[in-house]
């Protein structure tokens, strides 16, 4: 089975810091690290990868440093990744970067399953996934849980709802997007990173992938960002009494506060 | 003024710690600052009622769990009261209830709680600007308060390269029995040899003897450092609470690596594991932790993670790992590392490994996985023991705290794994290897085997001691270990500590029970 995994550079923590004027994240190279939820998709296509046999490339779009992220990824069991990366795909939204993606999984080609994280750590979006399956016309199913059946001609997967759980079967080529607890990611070993060292990434511009610019970057990107805020900090739940006349009052007292 | 609250059954959980060891008292009272402190002893002093200090009673030989008498819980007083700066170090000044885990978290992203800095603190906080520290000594439970760690002398994994609390400590206000207070800071107070004088603020003078026994030359928290030419500030961090109460620390704050790897080396069989950490640990620049985890402690984890509990995002190891050595690296840059690991991974190969049996965490989450990791083989072994409870109410985890010199490391492995094996009892080993200082935890079936265990934690106090090594090493003595001190150093060393300690607190009203089984001359009822 050959697979796709689409893979994002984040901040490292969940402190993201803003650029006050550009109204962006500030992304800080040295502290970046792969999307969670694309780690639970590699693992995912790891493990189809050990039941089926196959190949996998991580695909990403980003500044040259994502190219040492898609190496952690190559120890982390990939085989190769290929990095999209041109001043023409700069300050991209969920669309052109979908655009973009598709442009690199065409040129990988071949390809029976796309995995993606449900969404990413920072943008919180999940547009992604379900994008770039409509930009390649193929199927798509998203917040899988569990894969319950794999070939390479069809998946039976699981998924959450609202009203519990849900199988879907759907025939290859394909794109999944999985939640984070699908699969625990593995940690690469000393030996995966010394063989990661030796795999480059291949890199790929708008021009080698005869990109249509004005779908890509801002140029293609109809979302404008026009505040960005950190929402306050919630504030302590209050535990009302179990007596009823008590907790009508505390009720009306918190009434009372919030006026 | 906070006041002292009679003992009710709301207060319960203030009876035990993380011993499992549940005591009984007849009064509380939770300080907010240092003149509640000087208050409540005092009154206390004056009706000689035994004190027990608490922090937050995660402690794991008993020390502050009360047998009788008053709880000063100093949970409470967590203010962060100065920060200087003083030829590019930064010292950091809080009381003793602030945890570990709240000092790193405001040390990380460099949001001190600043109610209580002067302007010359604030003028240090902007010096700090770009740089990150850290305070090195990292206990595992990192839910411990600051007097606690500096009560017991706490070490923890990074204490391979950072050393224990002691040395991370350089100034101290304690607060004696009769509720004068010391302001101690290192360097100003020194014994000459072995004897010692100390003045109040109130100026009362103290002419203390220092004890005679000389301490074993492995990690130690056994008893009083001693040592000729103490410093004072040495001979209260590790005093179990028995000396004083300690209101104020000041930090030696320790600059964050720019680069942290951990390396999980995993092997088929202990002797090569233990081949491998004896070769690499005094090659290796830069090895902040080398620990340990044996077949039974990887046995846990694997249940863990069967059983879905909140251990199951623990990763997932192969059958064929036995066991585990893990090594954290801390050096200037990535790249740095990356030598380093390589080189790790040779070596681990010429001790008859396989580098591709090796987790290795390069980034935050990664490494938070692999703390994880260690924190729940303890907490496993916990949970166990409480199940176990509910059916031999009297058992508890044995847990061995020994240490032993470097050249007895495979003297001491054959010793734990001999005698276990002819007790036929239930074991999971774990700890700090690089320091010759496993956590050898016997986890009794029964009654008769808590009993067995008691008795072969005896006879290893025993066999530790006579190959020079401590009998705890970092959890301290407190009421559990009391016994093995003995063992240790004499008879006449532990009255020569006693005598050190009554020369400072005559009534012994101070941590009734710790180091001695009791240095009371009554004894409380």
């Amino acid at each position: 089975m050959n697979l796709i995994v689409c893979m994002k550079q984040v901040p490292s923590s969940n402190e993201v810091r803003m650029d006050p004027k550009t109204k962006t994240i500030i992304r800080d190279a040295k502290s970046a690290v792969l999307n969670p939820f694309d780690r639970s998709a590699l693992e995912v296509a790891v493990q189809l990868k050990e039941q089926l046999g196959g190949h996998i490339t991580a695909l990403s779009m980003g500044i040259a440093d994502t190219a040492r992220l898609l190496e952690e990824a190559i120890s982390c069991g990939a085989d190769e990744a290929m990095l999209l990366s041109d001043r023409a795909f700069a300050g991209a939204d969920t669309l052109a970067t979908s655009y973009a993606l598709s442009l690199g999984v065409k040129e990988i080609g071949n390809y029976h399953l796309i995995l993606c994280g449900k969404m990413a750590v920072d943008g919180d979006t999940a547009q992604i996934g379900p994008e770039l399956a409509e930009t390649l016309g193929i199927p798509h199913i998203t917040d899988v849980t569990q894969i319950v059946f794999a070939s390479e001609k069809e998946l039976i997967v699981s998924r959450k709802t609202d009203g519990g759980r849900q199988l879907v079967q759907v025939t290859l080529p394909a794109l999944l997007t999985v939640v984070k607890e699908i699969a625990q990611p593995r940690l690469p070993s000393i030996s995966s990173i010394l063989r990661a060292n030796k795999t480059p990434c291949t890199i790929r511009n708008a021009q080698n992938l005869s990109a249509d610019t004005s779908r890509t970057g801002l140029a293609g990107s109809p979302t404008q960002v026009v505040k960005t805020f950190t929402p306050p900090p919630k504030k302590a739940g209050v535990r009302l009494s179990t007596e009823p006349a008590q907790a009508a009052r505390e009720i009306a007292a918190l009434f009372e506060e919030v006026k | 003024m906070e006041q002292i609250i009679p003992y009710s059954e709301q207060f319960s959980v203030y009876l035990k710690d993380e011993s499992r060891t549940v005591g009984h008292a007849q009064s509380i009272s939770f300080p907010k600052s240092e003149s509640d402190v000087i208050a409540q002893l005092s009154d206390c002093s004056r009706q000689n009622i035994p004190v027990t200090i608490q922090g937050a009673r995660t402690g794991l030989a008993a020390a502050a769990v009360p047998f009788g008498g008053h709880i000063l819980n100093l949970s409470m007083m967590k203010q962060v009261l100065a920060l200087r700066q003083e030829n590019g170090q930064f010292f950091l000044t809080v009381e003793p209830g602030l945890t570990l885990l709240e000092c790193n978290q405001m040390l990380s992203n460099r949001r001190l709680a600043t109610a209580a800095f002067s302007a010359a603190s604030l003028a240090a906080l902007d010096e700090m600007e770009g740089k990150s520290y850290f305070f090195a000594p990292d206990p595992t439970e990192t839910t411990c308060t600051i007097g606690g760690m500096a009560a017991c002398n706490a070490s923890g994994a990074r204490s391979f390269l950072y050393g224990p609390t002691r040395n991370h400590i350089t100034a101290l206000r304690v607060v004696l029995a009769n509720g004068e207070t010391l302001s101690l800071r290192r360097g100003q107070a020194v014994a000459r040899h072995r004897k010692l004088h100390l003045t109040t603020e109130q100026g009362t003078n103290y002419a203390l003897s220092l004890p005679q026994y000389r301490m074993p030359n492995t990690k130690n928290a056994s008893g009083y450092y001693i040592k000729d030419n103490l410093d004072a500030i040495d001979l209260f961090l590790g005093s179990d609470g028995t000396l004083g109460v300690i209101t104020a620390l000041e930090l030696k704050l320790t600059l964050l690596p720019a680069s942290i790897f951990g390396i999980s080396f995993f092997f088929a069989a202990e002797e090569t594991a233990l081949r491998f950490a004896d070769t690499v640990r005094h090659q290796m620049p830069g090895l902040a932790s080398v620990e340990y985890f044996d077949e039974a402690a990887l046995s846990l984890l694997r249940r863990q993670k069967e059983t879905g509990t909140a251990f199951s995002a623990l990763p997932a190891i192969a059958k064929e790992d036995l066991c585990c050595v893990y090594l954290e690296l801390h050096s200037d840059t990535p790249e740095e590392n990356m030598e380093k690991m390589k080189r790790l991974g040779q070596w681990m190969e010429y001790c008859g490994g396989d580098q591709s049996r090796t987790w290795v965490a390069r980034n935050e989450s990664d490494l938070s996985l692999l703390h994880f990791f260690r924190h729940a083989v303890p907490e496993s072994a916990n949970q166990i023991i409480d199940e176990r409870k509910k059916q031999y109410p009297l058992i508890t985890k044995l847990g061995a705290d020994m240490s032993v010199p470097d050249d007895r490391l495979f003297d001491v492995v054959h010793l734990y794994r001999t005698t276990l094996a002819s007790a036929q009892l239930e074991s999971a080993t774990w700890g700090h290897l690089g320091n010759n200082h496993l956590h050898v935890n016997i986890l009794p079936r029964n009654e008769d085997d808590y009993r067995a265990g008691k008795a072969l934690y005896l006879q290893w106090a025993k066999a530790v001691s006579a190959m020079g090594g401590a009998v705890s090493a970092e959890h301290g003595v407190g009421k559990i270990k009391a016994p093995f001190l003995s063992l240790m150093y004499g008879p006449d060393a532990i009255e020569e500590m006693r005598q050190l300690k009554l020369t400072l607190d005559p009534q012994s009203i101070l941590g009734n029970g710790n180091l001695f089984p009791s240095a009371r001359k009554e004894t409380w009822k």
